[in-house]
């Protein structure tokens, strides 16, 4: 309780904080933002659109690092996914539309994980720390997305290097195709009951946790470390996977070297605000979805746009670490000199 | 009475509710092996790290030449000539020889790192002892005996009049063992103050001038080299021990634990455990006693199964529970709550696919009262407990599953006696209920107090008696 | 022929420069993830200055001291407070995007005017002052690391803190020391990529130059001249990249990988035995 009261503290003053910091009328900002994020149904679905993928790579991240996996490579794993969508949605060119949609989304899930556990299955056999190798595999999936948009996934009408669109039949219906809004965010949240039923119902996701809060006792109990590790890898690259899949069937329609927008690298603030927590992350997600939304608007009116998100997360998140109360060093020995108390 | 005497007067050190040392005064003469012996836990570490300037006293003095010492400062402790032997080594593990030895004797960071000066001294040191080092190796490619010598060359390099010995023979060989004590004997010699920080009593005997025996923070007896006598010092060492009688007096089951020929090796791959074999009986507590390091940790973890092993068998019944030695690092995972710590023993290897929450916390509310657990929510993190709660947790995870063989090592360590008590309670009344018990322990009294048999175990192999296994 | 190439250092010295000053962090363990925010944060600070009367040289120097302050920032929550150096690197990168975008755009409007800086005078049409001193560094990084006092009690802080501690220095005063030097030769990395490289400045402009610089550290093994090696092996395949570009058929993408493809590959070969600091990543708390 105390933990998520400090964390809306925190977050609600490094809003205004950042706001007063870059010059801009508090209160007039706020409100602005307030209407571009909530005013209306166009603002409201605008909100759940960027909140989906934040949520998804979220979810991913904080199980990865609930057991113990650092994983910055959240970005890859969505370009990952993201092409194997698009590679799947041009094999099975021509099937039923509801076949390719579903086809691109378990592509997307198989790809981002198959990238992840890679990471991990190296980090467990060969000692490849992950927080290294993540990094090398975000630049290798830009590498091949720009390689495939480019080539084999081109659009073979289009000037530009991009993959060719989606038909209509086979994107997410939008009821009111003036908002943002399409079904595939439903998806995100449901995503959410999925991680939470996992995390709290099952014995893996007991497992899991406990791999991360204390890899040695874990071993003590008999618990396979190294079997669970990859598990939440492959969980984590499936949901960032996921979140790329649903972008494309939902709004980016196709491929470009720009499809990935940061949300694997702005995931990692959401699931640490919220307490690497699925229902935490779910309300992170929320409001920076409703921020990002909120400053597009202000960056309508001001110089001040979705940037100012990014000092936001980052106070937020040196705020709640300076208090202490995000704990993560239990999945880490410190380093402790001998010719200590006996 | 020398000029150049250490004298250790009134120091009192208390960890918490837990005094290490307890009002100590030893005095110790130039020339001399002053050996401090005791058992794990008795003040022996606490005091080498104040004479070591790591730790500072809650009272008393330590005076040298007549001056008081600046106590806590490591850096001042070493100017002034204190030096010392580490168990664990203070080497870089993948530096070179030179640089570990360059490391030590900096005095500044300035400059250039000129390692042929540097290491001089420590090289002259080497040649008089007549030791050949190779400066350009690894570290941690040399054998622990020669990684040795290079940490008793650093303490040796610098001023060096007082020279502490940390439980150096602890990771020798016996041939090494020989050379170690006769350079101990040379340092005094030389006229240095020799402390040696040990256990074992066939080697102290042998080198030693004079013996200071620690128990439970107080000095209880000194005695000289012409009056040792080995079953006396031992006696001194563990207090009056019990003739070990049988705390139960049910009859004893069937055989239930087998092991034969059992050897395992250590995290470094070194022989911990070297072939030892021991049969339980159902209801039966063999207690293996010993000081730390000799394999106990090895010997548990194989027989929980938790550690392959090298060779040999072994058999055990099913339902295999462990406590293991220490429980923030191996037993608990602090910081989730205690209900998910209680789920975590053999319960949790018994879930299926689902967990049924429900029954789970039903059942953890019960082991919370029947363990007297004082939490005040299931969902509070185990951290938030104290030591002896924590360890009720561990205990209670363990064995209200009706184990048929239950694995302990130093279950009561850092426990008051009142959590003592409860957690001896509760072993005996597993036992009771048919389980094998493996009680591994460096407290006698423990061991005494819970087992039918006891065995000591002593470089990887069992012994029959206290002074066999010290000696 | 050879002058074609010339450009290559260049375009490597931001690399080297964020690489060597990550290799000397490092070495002392401490994994500086904000490494691409103090890049970020430095090149535009040193762009806007740069347009006043101090001109390039002032540029630099307020770049190094932007590296340097945002260093102290994260070296006072993870060295100090012992938090973890991932999770406050990710926040200084988010800090230094978001406050570099931000400005920019109040400054220069939201199309990012593009602004034109003051250039370095070139030798040879391809080389700077700044280059040169870039290969000082890397003798200067390798001799400091090697051969000095200082260097030999900063590499055991990253390999085995206790023996530093015995010998009677602070870990964590070495730890601090290599932190602030690694944000400084950031911060001129930054800086030299928005004057000597871009001759502007545009959002987001290091786009993840610094995560090249740490994963370059692995690969040149967290020896200063191999990483040097490499940062410039990166440099030459983005030169190739923009010679390539337009020759059609040839995938040039994968030469773009290529670097990243052969440290994750030294990386599996060499498993555990890779020479990782031993340390790395790990808060050094005192006990007793």
């Amino acid at each position: 309780m105390t933990r998520i009261l400090v964390t809306a503290g925190a977050l609600a003053l490094a809003l205004v904080v950042t706001l007063a910091l870059f010059g801009l009328p508090v209160f007039e900002s706020l409100s602005t933002i307030a209407r571009g994020s909530l005013g209306s149904e166009a603002s409201i679905a605008r909100t759940l659109a960027r909140t989906a993928p934040l949520l998804l790579t979220g979810l991913g991240i904080l199980i990865a690092w609930r057991a113990g996996m650092f994983n910055i490579g959240g970005e890859g794993q969505y370009v990952v996914g993201g092409l194997c969508g698009a590679w799947a949605a041009m094999v099975f060119q021509g099937q039923s539309s509801a076949v390719i949609t579903l086809v691109v989304l378990l592509s997307g899930v198989a790809g981002g994980a198959l990238y992840a556990g890679l990471a991990a299955v190296l980090q467990v056999t060969r000692g490849v720390q992950v927080v290294i190798s993540t990094i090398l595999l975000n630049f290798i999936a830009l590498a091949l997305l720009k390689w495939a948009v480019a080539g084999p996934l081109r659009d073979p009408s289009s000037t530009r290097p991009q993959s060719s669109a989606l038909p209509d039949a086979v994107m997410f219906l939008r009821p009111n195709p003036q908002t943002d809004f399409h079904t595939g965010i439903v998806l995100a949240f449901l995503a959410v009951i999925v991680v939470f039923v996992f995390l709290r119902f099952t014995a893996t996701g007991f497992r899991l946790k406990w791999v991360g809060a204390n890899p040695v006792a874990a071993h003590t109990q008999r618990m396979k470390v190294g079997r669970l590790q990859v598990t939440a890898m492959l969980w984590s690259g499936g949901l960032c996977g996921l979140a790329a899949a649903i972008s494309y069937l939902g709004l980016a329609r196709r491929l470009d070297a720009s499809f990935t927008e940061n949300w694997g690298f702005l995931a990692i603030p959401v699931a640490l605000l919220g307490g690497l927590d699925p229902i935490g992350t779910l309300v992170a997600a929320l409001y920076f979805g409703a921020l990002f939304a909120g400053c597009e608007a202000l960056a309508r009116e001001t110089s001040v746009g979705t940037s100012a998100v990014f000092v936001i997360q980052a106070v937020a998140v040196l705020v709640v670490v300076g208090l202490g109360r995000l704990q993560l060093q239990s999945s880490r020995p410190e380093s402790k000199p001998a010719g200590g108390a006996e | 009475m020398s000029e150049a005497t250490l004298r250790v007067e009134g120091v009192t050190k208390a960890f918490g509710s837990v005094v290490a040392l307890n009002a100590v005064s030893v005095e110790f003469l130039p020339g001399e092996v002053h050996a401090v012996l005791g058992e794990n836990g008795a003040g022996k570490s606490t005091l080498m790290n104040v004479l070591g300037g790591f730790l500072t006293p809650d009272e008393g003095t330590v005076s040298y030449r007549g001056e008081a010492l600046p106590l806590g400062q490591a850096a001042e402790m070493r100017q002034r000539g204190f030096a010392m032997v580490h168990q664990h080594f203070m080497l870089v593990p993948n530096f070179t020889v030179g640089e570990n030895l360059a490391l030590d004797a900096l005095q500044d960071l300035r400059g250039r790192l000129a390692q042929p000066d540097l290491i001089a001294s420590a090289l002259e040191r080497a040649k008089s002892l007549g030791w050949s080092i190779d400066v350009d190796d690894r570290t941690d490619d040399l054998p622990v005996g020669t990684q040795q010598r290079i940490e008793i060359l650093k303490a040796l390099a610098g001023p060096s009049d007082v020279i502490i010995f940390d439980e150096p023979t602890a990771v020798l060989v016996p041939s090494e063992v020989e050379e170690l004590l006769g350079l101990l004997r040379r340092l005094a010699e030389e006229g240095r103050i020799v402390i040696l920080i040990a256990h074992k009593l066939s080697e102290i005997l042998a080198v030693a001038d004079r013996i200071t025996v620690l128990r439970r923070g107080r000095v209880v007896a000194q005695t000289t080299q012409m009056e040792a006598n080995a079953a006396q010092i031992a006696e001194w060492m563990v207090g009056d021990v019990p003739a070990p009688q049988s705390p139960l007096q049910e009859a004893l089951g069937e055989k239930a634990v087998r092991v034969k020929d059992l050897v395992v090796s250590g995290d470094r791959g070194e022989p911990a455990v070297r072939g030892i074999s021991f049969e339980i009986r159902s209801g039966e507590v063999l207690g293996i006693g010993g000081v730390d390091g000799n394999g106990q940790t090895e010997l548990a973890e194989a027989v929980a199964g938790i550690r392959s092993r090298k060779g040999g068998d072994i058999v055990t019944p099913n339902g295999v529970a462990f406590i293991p030695p220490d429980r923030q690092r191996a037993g608990l995972a602090l910081s989730l709550s205690v209900e998910d710590n209680l789920w975590s023993g053999p319960v949790q290897r018994r879930q299926g696919l689902v967990l049924n929450r429900k029954r789970l916390w039903n059942w953890s509310r019960g082991v919370v009262q029947d363990y007297e657990i004082k939490v005040g929510n299931l969902s509070d993190p185990v951290r938030s407990l104290s030591g002896g709660n924590q360890q009720k947790v561990v205990v209670g995870r363990e064995l209200s599953e009706s184990p048929g063989l239950l694995v302990v090592v130093n279950p009561t360590r850092g426990l008051d006696v009142r959590a003592t008590e409860f957690v001896h309670r509760r072993i005996l009344d597993a036992a009771r209920a048919g389980a094998a018990v493996l009680l591994i322990s460096t407290d006698s009294d423990e061991l005494a107090a819970l087992a039918h048999r006891i065995l000591y175990l002593s470089r990887g192999e069992l012994r029959d008696s206290l002074v066999g296994a010290t000696a | 022929m050879i002058e074609a190439y010339l450009p290559v250092f260049r375009y490597a010295t931001p690399l080297v420069w964020a690489a060597l000053g990550e290799t000397i962090g490092q070495r002392a363990g401490v994994i500086n993830i904000g490494l691409e925010g103090m890049m970020l944060a430095a090149a535009y600070a040193a762009a806007v200055v740069a347009l006043g009367p101090g001109g390039i040289g002032a540029g630099l120097l307020i770049g190094a001291c932007v590296g340097l302050l945002l260093a102290a920032l994260q070296a006072a929550f993870t060295i100090r407070g012992g938090h973890d150096q991932v999770v406050v690197g990710t926040a200084i990168n988010l800090l230094a995007l978001g406050i570099t975008n931000t400005l920019f755009r109040q400054q220069f409007g939201a199309s990012g005017e593009l602004i034109r800086l003051p250039t370095i005078p070139l030798w040879m049409g391809a080389i700077d002052f700044v280059v040169v001193l870039g290969l000082i560094a890397v003798v200067a990084t390798g001799y400091g690391l090697q051969k000095t006092k200082w260097g030999l009690a900063l590499r055991a802080a990253g390999e085995y803190p206790p023996a530093v501690e015995s010998g009677g220095f602070s870990v964590n005063r070495l730890r601090w020391q290599a932190a602030l030097t690694s944000g400084a030769m950031a911060g001129v990395a930054g800086a030299y990529l928005s004057i000597g490289v871009a001759g502007s400045f545009a959002e987001g402009m290091t786009s993840g130059k610094g995560f090249v610089a740490i994963a370059m550290v692995t690969f040149g093994r967290w020896k200063p001249a191999w990483v040097y090696a490499a940062s410039v092996f990166v440099g030459l395949t983005d030169l190739l990249q923009y010679a390539l570009q337009g020759r059609s058929g040839i995938p040039f993408q994968f030469l773009v990988a290529l670097p990243y493809v052969a440290a994750l590959a030294v990386l599996i070969v060499m498993g555990r035995g890779t020479r990782v600091p031993a340390a790395l990543g790990l808060p050094y708390r005192k006990e007793g």
